[in-house]
Order: C-alpha cells, then structure tokens, then sequence
C-alpha cells in the first residue's frame, strides 16, 4: 500500500516538473524568439501567466461530448509518455512504467491524444478545426517515417525495443547514441523538427489562415488543459531523445541541460525558415530524413 | 482562518493579476484604424513585453480590439464576435470614429458612438491613434483590470435589452442566437 | 448420425425452410433464419469434440470431416461473426426485398465456409469452396443489375482461382493417389522440385484471391461495397479468413519442408506489404464509407498476410490474432455503415455529416472498432500490431517495418474520415429526423466493441486457442514465452504489460474528465455546432460548412506519384485486348452461311490454282 501511495505521489511530482519545464520552455522560447527579432519580449513566466488567466476564465463553451473530452485524451497521450520515459535515472521520485511497456507501445500511446483530440475538433463543426486535423495528420504520417526508420536502426543495433535496454547499452559502451549512430540521431532530429511544430511545419494551427486550426473553439478550461499537455508532451518528448541518444541524466540539472539543448534546434531552425505547405511538408520528411534514416538501418545492419 | 470575503479578495488579487498580464487581443480590422496594429505587435514597440499578444478566434481572446469607424454591415459581424468570447472579456473602441463618429460623423452607414452597442472598457482617441497610444490604452486596461474596474461585460449582460433595443434600431434584418450567458 | 453431419443438415435444411418460410410469415422467415444460424453454432461449440473425424460416403467417394485446434480457431471467427451478423440482418434486412434470397445465401455461405474448415479432404474443400464462391457471388449482386459487372468480376477471380485449385488437386491426386489433405503433406517431400513448387503456387493462387492478395485483390473493393452490408460484415470478416486459412496451411506444411520456401515466403510477404500500402493510400482516397472499408479490408489482410507469410511464431501469434480482430473490427464498421445507410439511406461522407447525438451508441461502437483498427492502446489492434512489428523486426526484415509502419500510420487519415465523415461535423437540419439504430441491430455491435475491448486487455483468452491452433500445425507451445494472459513478450525478452497500462490510462482520462466537468460546470454551456466562431457570420440553417469535400487533399498530393497506375486498369487492358482479339475471330466466323460459303469457294480456287505445287 505505502509504495503504491508513493508512486502515485512520484507521479504526481513528475506531471508537475514536466508541467513547470515544459511551460518555462515555452516561455523561454518566446523570449528567445523576441531576442532573435530585435524586441524585449515577454519575461520567461509569460506562459505560467497565461496558462493561469485562461484557468481564471468565467465560462466556457463546448459542442458536445468528444469536444468536452478532447483534453482528458490529449492528457493520457502525454502523461502515458512521461510515465513510460525514464525521466532520471537513479531517482525515486520519478517511478516510471517504463518496464511496462517498449518504444512500440510508447509511439503508439503518443498518436493516442492527436486522434482523440482531432475527434473533439471535429465535433466543433468549424470547418477550420478540420482542415487542420487532416493536415496535422497528414504531418504525422510524413516526420513519422524518418522517426521510426531511426529507432528501429537503434532497435537491431543493440538487440533491444526498450528504452531502458538502449540506456543500459549506452551506459556500457561509454558513447552517447548519437555518436556512436550518427544517422539515426540525424534522422530522429529532423523528424522532431515536425514533431515540435514550430515553422517551417507550423501549417496545422496557422493562425491568420485556419484561426489556429484544431484549437479554433477552444477556450478557457480547455485551452487551459491543452496548453498543459502540450508542455508536459514537450518535456515527455525531450527527455525520450534525451534518454534515447544523450545517455539519460542522473539528476535534474544536467537533464534540463541537455534538453534545452535539443530543445533549440527546433526553436532556432523555426526562427530562420518561414512555413511549407503541407504536401511539401510530407515530402520532405521523405527525403533527405528519410535518407538518413535508410543509412542508420545500413550502418545497424554491416556494423 | 480567513472569512470567505477576505479569501475571496486574495483569490480575486491573483486572478486579476493573471488576467492583467496576459491580455490576448482579437484585432477586429473595421477600419483604417487595423494599419497601426502591425507596428504595435513587432519590434518597434513590442507589445508582447506586456503580455498582449493576438488571438486568432473570439473564443480564446480577451479584448475586442475595434479599429476605427464601424459600418453598419461590420456591425452585425462584431456583435457575434463579441458575443462568442469568453467571460471575462474587455472592449476597446480604437481611433476617434469609435468616440463619436470622428470623420465619418455625417455618415449614413457608420455607427457613431459605439457604447451604445457594446459595452466599451477603455477608448483609444486619436485619428490615427500612434502605437504609444495604443500602448497606453491597452496600460490603462489593465490598471483598470487590476482595480476589479473592468466590467463591460457584466454591464452588458445586466443592461442586455437597452443594447439589444439599439443594436437592432441600426440592424434591419436581425438574424441572430440569443445571447446565451 | 454424427453431430458434424446434424449441423450441415441444419444449414442446408435451414435454408431451403427460411427461403419458403417467407411466403408464409416475415415473421416465422427471421425465426427460422436465426435459429438456422445460431442452433448449430451452439451445437458445434457444445458438442463436437476437438480431434473428432466422421466420414461421409458419397457415390464411392468418400468424405472426411474433423475438426483440429486449428480450423477450431477459424470457426470461432465464422460461427461467432456469423451469429452477430445473423442478428443484424434481422434488423437491417426489414423491410427489405428478396428476404429470402438474402437469408439462403446467408445460411450457406456460412455452411460452405463451416464446410471448408472441417474438410479433411480435397473434394469436399473444393465443393465447399465453390458454394462459398457462388453463394458470396449471388449476394454480390443482390442490388441488382448494375452491380452485374461488379459481380461478374468478381465471379471470373474467383473462377480463375478455384481453376488453379482444382489442377492442383487433380495433380495431386494423381501423384499420391489419394484426395486426402494429410497425405497430400506427407507426399510433399517426395514430389518432384517443379511440383513443389507448382503446387503451392496453384493453391496460392486460389487462396491469394479470397485473401485479397495483391495482385488479385481487383475485385475486393467492389464487391465488398456492394453486397448489402449485414453481409458485408461476414464477406470481410470471416469469408476473406479462408483465404488466410488455406494459406496458412499451404504456406507452414508445404513450403516450409523444402529449402526454396524462404524466397517464397519474402515475396509472399512483400505482396502483403505492398498491398497493405496501397489498399491504405485508396482507402484515403475514397468518399464513400463502403469503399473505404472495402480497401481498408484489402490493407488489413495485407498485415495479417505479412504475420503469416513471415512464419515465425510471434509473426503467426500476430497474423492469427490480427486476424480475428480483424473480423472483429471490420464486422462492427460495416454493421455500422449498415446501420448509418439504414437509417439515413446514404453512405457518402460529403452527405451525411452530424450524426454523433443522433445515434450515439452506432458512434460508440464505430470509435471503439476504429481506435482497435488504429492500433492504438488499449485496444486488441494494439497487440496484434505489437506483435507484428515486434515480429517483423526480430526477424530482419527492416524495409518491411517500415513499409507496414507507413501504411499503419497512414490509416489514421482514413480512420478519422470515416469518424469524421459520419458522425462529426456540423449538424444539418437534413438529418434532424434520424433516429439511433434499431437495438437487434445495436445489440451485436456493441456485443463485438466490448470484446475489442476486453481482448485488448487480456489478449491471452484468444492467444490460447491460437496458440493450440500452432500447435498443431508443428509450431512450439509459445505460452509464457511470448504470451500470457495479459503481457507481450517478442524473441528479444522485451514485452508490454498490458492490465497496469489499461488502468493508468483509465485513471488519467477519468481524472482530467472529471477535471473539465467539473471546473466551472454552472458556466460551461453546450452550443449547437452552428455556434461557431467563423469570423462573425452566423451560418444559416440550411447553410453547411463542414468540410467534407477532398478531405485528404494534401496528404494525396504528397503521394500522387504512387496511386497514378492502378492494376485494375491493367486488367481492364488485358480484357480489352481480348475482347478485341475475340472480335477478329468473329469478323472471321460471322455465322453467316454465305460467307462460310464464299471461304469454301476461294478454298476450293485456291487449291485448283495451286494443285501442281501442292501436290
């Protein structure tokens, strides 16, 4: 009874450092952003803010039954994935399920939220939610190739779908994946470029275009449980890759290193590319990320 | 322990709080008045500093943001607008058309006083109204926001048929929800 | 009398008394069609023994029926199906024309598909095989002439195949001399390198177009749409299994035993994975559910062909498991296509729209069956595609991953369309009169949902007789090696622990659904889906924004290079050509007396003008 207490507790305390990582990104990238353009910016809490105020919201609309549920689904995608990531090794109050399920299972659980999500935004009857969903769909299908091309290269590689066997194979060969399989680190670095949706693959939620596509008639509440997931998918996501190809992190501090690490190259790459249509999108995760995705299965194959 | 008041007061400091420093603004372009937006938002003068940034539908913004005179036509569209948004919401007339009819005040299709049709919080004169205003403007929203003093929407929803009445004076075939909180 | 005997009299009896039984009640009509259907599935899993053989003498042949682990297995799919579907009918075909017709072919295509499962030798599979054919055919066409084509297409697949089979069975007969299928597999070493591999290819063929297998698949699509769709659900469910079944056989006693298997089996894959992609690409394409779910069929024995094709044991585990989901799933979706043409009498997406708080318990089963065809956690899809990656990538075949990992992904285009297209979107006054689906017809899919559902969970309860079906086939017990009542395990020792992840999901959606309930619920309101924010117009009531038209668009322009050729259009060539080839010959033989008479004439001048040459 005591240790399932804890775990509930350790879970609890894991959603909501993924929750104040995840929002502190956000806002950091809005900083950095406005540094980049030239302006002062918003301070780094702005997304804390603006979570809470739409909280704070007084009502809130919804067309039906999916359209009220959309977040719950979004939710069990992201926090599913935080639970079955090693947020840090050695650590008590960050149990995971890890030993509960692979990446297969974890690739699957993360398409759990969009669908369920997508359903509630088709139930708005805004034909913008729509044409987002397909073409956030349509995405998902593009950077998903060169993604999972480069885990299942790591998969042969090291004999192993879990992501624990593949952090215990780092640890005992001493290299990072990322170096010791180059190709499929590229290749999983671009695909997490559509992944993050930030520009150039940023068409799903175009805001002038599709006034903000999928989320279009959410507000308040919703908004507010959305936002939310979104920032802890966005830690899930970092500290998968991170786990994945940098070795895991044994405490906090060098994990919030090596993710805002990563976590820039989508930023940066956004700030300097401006938007691809969606086919284009698709296509270019079929080429080049694709590509080096066929090399690391090449190179797991001969080597 | 506290009594519910006090409680209350705390949790009303912090919403307002909240609320104050993010401030997401549905730039409805009526008029002229929509060129001076641009120049607020970017790096010029930055509006994001405070926390105000855009919305792209009425059902995540916070402000109405009316950019100069308002025809008769765009009237209808901004009363739906308005309606759609979520409680608590804010109005701000934007350039002098909006105040009393500015330039525009022999017209035959442009409103001229627009708190007769919806609940404004904050006027921006001016004709154009400079980016410093329109800072300034959106400054006094959240003083006003932060004192607990802007409540458009409450006056709207309690003095709702004196509106109604107006707006369909000037609406000739009104087909519309029923306003629904 | 044996029981196996009893239950084919009860089939064949059943039907010929519900076909008259319609000229005396409707009512009566459907009593007798029911209990055809249900009485002897019940006596099939309450009295006949696993391992019981009956023979049957017949003009001095003789036939062998028994049931193994195996074809145990795939009666389960055909009686369980077959039942649901049965209670379906009833509710779908009311009001219906041609009952009769209907309700006979119904009873018999489950007898023949019962018939080929128990047959233990050849000439019986075979006439089972054509009955199947013809019955399936019959009801094809059941919506009339236009459909005629449709059928005849089918019909001449089906022709094609059941030819290929009946040369192998001939050969075989002639060189073991016997029609036996087991001695058939004991002679197989012995036969010569060219039948061992001509056999199997002859039987493939057979197999291959049940199976929808590319190249064969042409008529699938077609002829899925087509036939009403309380059949349909069986067509797809159940009927393209025996396909799977016979290949299953062909492929683990046959090929297996000599050293060309290997190459065999790859290209047997890889046509899986071929048409799985392809089959995903059309179904995206398609506007109408029907034909959505008809190519979505074809991709989906893609997969469960992949799982068998590659033959090893977690890839058998997840082509058998797949495929009863698979019957599970695509039952429910075309019961509920059924249910929406019934009550709407429409199944084109761009005309229906809304329909979700109209028949909310259709929309229930529709998404259950849909998040098991996703693959997605908790439900059965997710285990067999679990399995089938698993599969596939501890057996080396990494381009195959990638290829059924595509089409898998892809799937979630065509699976949010058929939701989408349905039951989401804006609701139209048009369809404000619907009503929620008769319950006879509610009750099996919701029966099917919850089963999706708990197999999802505890996917060892069809795991074992699958697992008993290998066994027999040769296979070694996989029990706690790579299954157990709810855990996954592949040959590399990884697994997925399946009870602990359905309750963590459930406590979180739960959680944050109780969160958004809760929070603020004397504010939160319920608009009508003509409340939307589209730049302050108020849509009119007659006046319908929901997207419907080219709704895929981007996705099939990134993949327009791969849908420009289509094979039916090679197949349409190749008829042409003969068509043309056939006119010739006819322009030759007219028919006309005098023309034949003018060629004996030119015959005869010609050999008086040549007699010195040639004789």
């Amino acid at each position: 009874m005591e240790t399932v207490l804890m775990d509930i507790l350790g879970a609890v305390v894991t959603f909501l450092v993924a929750f104040v990582v995840g929002m502190t990104y956000g806002g950091l990238s809005r900083k950095i952003t406005a540094r980049v353009q030239n302006r002062k910016g918003p301070p780094w809490y702005q997304n804390f803010i603006d979570a809470f105020k739409l909280g704070f919201k007084k009502s809130a609309i919804h067309h039906g039954v999916m359209h009220h549920l959309g977040g719950a689904f979004l939710m069990v995608s992201s926090v599913m994935t935080l639970m079955i990531v090693p947020v840090l090794s050695h650590n008590n109050w960050f149990p995971n399920l890890n030993f509960q399920g692979d990446l297969i299972f974890l690739l699957y659980i993360m398409t759990f939220g969009p669908l369920g999500m997508a359903l509630g935004a088709g139930q708005t009857g805004n034909p913008n939610s729509a044409i987002g969903v397909t073409r956030g769909l349509s995405q998902m299908v593009g950077f998903e190739i060169p993604w999972v091309l480069a885990l299942v290269a790591l998969m042969i590689q090291y004999h192993t779908t879990s992501i624990t066997g593949l952090m215990a194979a780092q640890a005992h060969s001493g290299t990072w994946l990322m170096f010791s399989s180059p190709f499929a680190f590229i290749a999983a670095v671009m695909a997490m470029l559509g992944m993050f949706r930030y520009s150039p693959f940023d068409i799903v939620g175009a805001p002038t275009e599709l006034a903000s596509g999928p989320v279009s008639e959410n507000g308040g509440k919703y908004l507010f449980v959305m936002m939310s997931s979104g920032s802890v998918f966005t830690f899930a996501k970092l500290t998968l890759y991170v786990d994945l190809f940098m070795g895991g992190a044994d405490n906090l501090l060098i994990l919030l290193v090596k993710t805002f690490a990563l976590y820039l190259i989508p930023m940066l790459y956004g700030m300097t590319t401006p938007r691809y249509r969606t086919e284009q999108a698709v296509r270019w995760f079929w080429g080049w990320p694709s590509f080096f995705g066929l090399l690391a299965i090449l190179q797991a194959v001969i080597f | 322990m506290m009594n519910d008041k006090n409680s209350q007061k705390i949790v009303d400091i912090i919403q307002n709080w909240a609320r104050k420093h993010s401030i997401w603004v549905l730039a409805y372009g009526t008029g002229c008045g929509a060129i001076e937006i641009p120049p607020t938002m970017t790096s010029r003068y930055d509006a994001e500093r405070l926390g105000v940034r855009g919305a792209a539908t009425p059902r995540q913004a916070d402000v109405l943001l009316i950019t100069g005179y308002l025809t008769v036509k765009t009237m209808k569209r901004v009363i739906r607008v308005y309606e759609q948004m979520q409680d608590p919401k804010y109005v701000i007339g934007f350039g002098s058309c909006t105040i009393n009819g500015g330039m525009y005040y022999d017209s035959y299709n442009t409103i001229k006083v627009l708190d007769k049709y919806l609940p404004v919080d904050v006027y921006i004169n001016g004709c154009m109204p400079r980016p410093e205003a329109v800072l300034s403007g959106f400054a006094q929203l959240q003083k006003r926001i932060a004192e607990g003093r802007a409540n458009g929407a409450q006056q709207y929803k309690d003095n709702l048929e004196w509106y109604r009445a107006n707006q369909k004076k000037i609406i000739p075939n009104w087909i519309m929800p029923e306003y629904n909180w | 009398m044996e029981m196996i005997h009893i239950i084919f009299l009860i089939f064949l009896g059943g039907a010929v008394l519900t076909y008259f039984a319609g000229k005396v009640s409707k009512v009566l009509q459907d009593i007798f069609f029911l209990l055809s259907v249900l009485v002897p599935a019940y006596l099939f899993f309450a009295n006949v023994g696993i391992g019981k053989e009956v023979t049957l003498t017949l003009g001095g042949i003789t036939l062998v029926w028994g049931v193994n682990h195996f074809s145990w297995l795939f009666s389960l799919i055909v009686l369980g199906l077959g039942s649901m579907a049965a209670i379906y009918a009833i509710g779908y075909m009311k009001g219906k024309e041609r009952k009769g017709y209907f309700y006979f072919n119904f009873i018999l295509s489950i007898m023949a598909m019962m018939g080929i499962l128990l047959s233990l030798d050849l000439v019986s599979f075979f006439v089972f095989w054509e009955i199947m054919t013809w019955s399936s055919y019959l009801m094809t066409v059941y919506n009339g002439h236009e459909t005629q084509r449709i059928g005849i297409k089918y019909f001449v697949f089906s022709a094609i195949g059941a030819y290929a089979m009946l040369m192998a069975i001939v050969i075989v007969h002639h060189v073991a001399g016997s029609f036996m299928i087991g001695s058939m597999i004991n002679f197989y070493p012995n036969m010569s390198l060219s039948l061992q591999i001509w056999i199997p290819i002859l039987f493939l063929m057979a197999f291959g177009v049940k199976a929808a297998l590319m190249p064969l698949h042409v008529w699938a699509p077609d002829a899925y749409s087509n036939a009403p769709m309380a059949y349909t659900s069986v067509f797809s469910g159940a009927l393209s299994k025996m396909g799977i079944y016979g290949m299953v056989i062909v492929l683990v006693t046959m090929i297996n035993q000599i050293p060309q298997g290997f190459w065999f089996r790859e290209v047997i894959a890889w046509l899986g994975g071929i048409t799985a992609v392809l089959g995903t690409l059309w179904a995206i394409k398609q506007d109408d559910a029907k034909k959505l779910l008809a190519y979505s069929s074809v991709a989906q024995l893609g997969y469960i062909i992949v799982g068998i094709a590659i033959g090893t044991e977690l890839g058998m585990l997840a082509g058998l498991f797949l495929a009863v989901m698979h019957a599970l799933f695509k039952g429910t979706l075309f019961m509920v296509t059924g249910a929406v043409e019934k009550q709407t009498g429409t199944t084109n997406f761009t005309e229906v729209t809304g329909l979700i708080r109209k028949m909310p318990w259709t929309f229930f089963a529709a998404l259950f069956s849909i998040i098991a065809l996703a693959g997605i956690p908790p439900l059965g899809g997710f285990v067999g595609k679990w399995m089938l990656y698993e599969a596939l990538i501890t057996s080396n075949h990494y381009l195959l991953v990638i290829v059924i990992f595509f089409s898998s992904t892809a799937a979630f285009l065509y699976c949010y369309k058929f939701l989408f297209g349905f039951f989401l979107g804006q609701e139209e006054k048009e369809w404000a009169h619907v009503k929620e689906a008769p319950v006879v017809m509610l009750v099996p899919m919701i029966i099917m949902s919850v089963l999706m559902f708990v197999l999802g969970t505890f996917p060892g309860l069809i795991l074992k007789p699958i697992n008993s079906g290998l066994v027999d086939l040769g296979y070694i017990d996989t029990f706690k090696h790579l299954w157990n009542t709810s855990i996954i395990f592949n040959a590399w020792g990884d697994h997925v622990v399946l009870q602990p992840i359905l309750y963590y999901i459930i406590a979180i959606f739960v959680f944050f659904a109780l969160f958004l309930t809760w929070k603020g619920h004397k504010t939160t309101r319920y608009v009508t889906t003509k409340d939307i924010s589209s730049s302050g117009e108020v849509p009119a009531e007659d006046e319908n924004l929901t997207f419907s038209v080219g709704f895929m668009q981007p996705f099939l322009r990134a993949v327009a290079p791969a849908m420009r050729r289509q094979i039916d259009k090679y197949y349409t060539g190749i008829a042409d050509g003969l068509e043309s080839l056939f006119e010739f010959m006819r322009r030759i033989y007219t028919g006309n007396g005098q023309t034949y008479a003018v060629y004996v004439i030119v015959f005869v001048v010609v050999v008086l003008l040549f007699k010195s040459v040639l004789f």
